[in-house]
């Protein structure tokens, strides 16, 4: 009986340019390399303009690169080419800086949905959901919709949410932007601890100084040079 | 992502936003609406028409417009063309390719209701090909005697008059130029769904003796005029044989009330079509707005899109969704349209059944429910066309999140 191999996250060359309305292109991203392997937590910092959000977009397969590869134990997850979906309902928990509840549905709905995306229905998604809500504190609220929530509450929500369907990697981007230092702390807490749990990679997007400390690993990305100059800046720094 | 998912998402957005989605339907309703009460209103009248004519196997009468004979003869409006001598009617009465004929005299009226002169035989008449007589008794009984009258329903309803009741008839329609005699209401007919429902009938010699003015001699024999005569043929092919000796007859003419009523019916619809024609425009171009509208509607939805799209929703399954947004609001929007046309058109029914002669009713055919349908299933289609074109999930909506 061999052992499980851990979810294995590479990227090779990756480069993303943006068009401009006058024509000419933007270099957003470059990173030559990067690997991770199931468990880790990892800090993505960077000044604006860095392409914090256009690497996890990429690593969520929302917009493929200009150039370049992103392996997930061993296949591109680009290819076939409609696989992008796929990869995110199935392997992607997505949390975003301002929460993005779907603003029609209650907690435990947003919960539930995600959940019937990625295929986890019936008796076994409720009862997952129910023990998430209870675990963060939304039990009480799992009825409401996100207008009727705090933020704390919907950021704890929006966690559940990435983590209802047991994902391979959790890409955060600025979790706690809109948080006060308190709620700052008890969203990271919970999100640590999740994909500590199920051995998930953490990639979190941060400009917060206090939310990097935590991490023991830390990917600094750098504002690439103009598009003309194809030069990369070599942005990797492991910490 | 199930299609039931899809579903209850779509069904969620709509109910989230009851304005749009009401506004939304409400254009494809209206127009929809009016569609189906012209094509309700068309269908009744061409209906009520056949109705009217079907008693009536053939008609004789005066040379003229036929469709004044028919008019006048089935759906007691105009005036008559003129008179045919009794000998005519004799005539009809003994030929073997008449099964029976009945006299009528018209001219005078009770407050606007026509007075029908008229021969037994008219209790004969049945309906279409069916055994069912076309006038039967409600209440009382049928004349026996002259200057005794029996009601047709509306007529009886309308007038307040009951049996036993007495009434003085007017010449032609001028209330004041009331003739001498009294009629006596001896029973009310029942409902023929019909002109003749208006009608006040009497024996055809009261009307002789009414406009005899002391001439005794006017109220019967040979010097007597019909205004028309209803003629029930022996066979089909007698029916044809008595057109046709009919057509060398230079005072007189014969008739086919159906055929007639349908050609009148084409004449009128001609106006009909020109309407129909700016009604299926309105509707057209209600299909259009709706579309924009729910085009506007999606728009606003992109975030949501873009954000089911970032949890793993496929493209496919997010046109899904803006499509079956799309098809519930028409299917509301043709829903509502249906049930709305239809109580237009009962309403409008309403108000021209009290003005018209013609017994106009709402068809229960559903034949109407095409337009609609039509209009739901284009509008579905269109949907389907924006759904497939609309840029959801992309990466940029994220960013503005």
């Amino acid at each position: 009986m061999t052992a499980q191999l851990p979810p294995f996250l590479e990227v090779r060359q990756l480069r993303h340019c943006y068009s401009q309305p006058d024509g000419s292109r933007v270099e957003a991203l470059s990173l030559d390399h990067m690997s991770a392997v199931g468990g880790e937590a990892i800090a993505l910092v960077g000044p604006s303009g860095s392409g914090k959000t256009t690497f996890l977009h990429i690593l969520a397969a929302l917009i493929r690169p200009t150039h370049g590869e992103v392996l997930f134990g061993g296949r591109d997850i680009f290819a076939p080419r409609q696989a992008g979906a796929h990869w995110r309902a199935m392997s992607v928990g997505y949390i975003f800086q301002d929460m993005n509840l779907l603003p029609d549905f209650s907690a435990i709905e947003n919960l539930l949905l995600a959940a019937e995306i990625s295929n986890v229905s019936g008796p076994a998604a409720t009862e997952r959901a129910n023990s998430l809500l209870r675990r963060l504190d939304l039990w009480n609220q799992r009825g409401r919709r996100p207008a009727d929530l705090s933020l704390g509450e919907q950021q704890r929500a929006a966690v559940a949410r990435a983590v209802i369907h047991f994902p391979s990697v959790i890409l955060a981007d600025e979790p706690t932007a809109s948080l006060d230092a308190e709620n700052a702390g008890i969203v990271m807490n919970i999100l640590t601890e999740l994909c500590a749990e199920s051995r998930t990679l953490l990639i979190v997007a941060t400009h917060d100084e206090a939310i990097k400390k935590r991490f023991a690993r830390v990917l600094q990305l750098q504002r690439p040079r103009a598009a003309e100059n194809p030069e990369p800046v070599l942005p990797e720094k492991a910490v | 992502m199930r299609f039931r998912t899809e579903t209850r998402i779509s069904l969620r957005h709509l109910s989230s936003r009851p304005f749009q989605t009401v506004a939304a339907a409400a254009v494809l309703a209206l127009s929809s609406a009016l569609a189906v009460i012209l094509f309700l209103l068309t269908q009744g009248l061409r209906d009520g028409l056949i109705r009217a004519a079907e008693p009536f196997d053939l008609i004789v009468g005066a040379k003229g417009s036929p469709y004044q004979l028919v008019l006048n003869t089935v759906m007691l409006m105009d005036v008559p063309i003129g008179n045919i001598k009794w000998s005519g009617y004799a005539a009809l009465s003994g030929d073997v390719r008449a099964d029976f004929s009945v006299p009528l005299a018209f001219g005078d009226s009770y407050r606007g209701y026509p007075v029908v002169g008229v021969g037994d035989g008219i209790l004969r008449i049945r309906r279409g090909a069916s055994e069912r007589k076309w006038l039967e008794i409600a209440e009382g009984r049928w004349f026996g005697d002259e200057f005794e009258a029996v009601l047709g329903a509306r007529a009886a309803a309308e007038s307040k008059l009951r049996i036993g009741d007495s009434f003085r008839t007017s010449h032609g329609v001028v209330l004041e130029d009331e003739h001498e005699a009294l009629f006596k209401v001896v029973g009310i007919a029942a409902r023929v769904f019909g002109p003749y429902d208006r009608a006040i009938f009497v024996n055809i010699g009261s009307i002789w003796k009414n406009h005899a003015h002391g001439d005794n001699n006017h109220s019967d024999g040979e010097d007597n005029e019909v205004t028309a005569v209803l003629v029930r043929p022996a066979s089909y092919p007698d029916a044809y044989s008595l057109a046709v000796s009919f057509q060398s007859d230079a005072e007189k003419q014969l008739v086919f009330p159906a055929q007639t009523a349908s050609r009148l019916f084409s004449l009128v619809s001609g106006g009909e079509r020109f309407m129909s024609v700016i009604v299926y425009s309105v509707a057209v171009c209600s299909i259009f707005t709706t579309l924009l509208v729910l085009y506007w509607s999606n728009r606003d939805r992109r975030r949501e899109k873009a954000l089911l799209g970032a949890l793993g929703a496929s493209r496919g399954a997010l046109a899904a969704i803006s499509w079956l947004e799309g098809t519930f609001t028409l299917a509301i929007g043709a829903l509502a349209g249906e049930a709305l046309g239809r109580t237009g058109a009962y309403a409008a029914f309403r108000f021209l059944g009290g003005s018209t002669a013609i017994d106009i009713s709402v068809p229960m055919t559903f034949k109407e429910a095409t337009v609609p349908a039509v209009m739901f299933m284009a509008g579905s289609l269109g949907a389907f066309v924006m759904a497939l074109a609309e840029k959801t999930g992309d990466a940029a909506s994220l960013k503005r999140m």
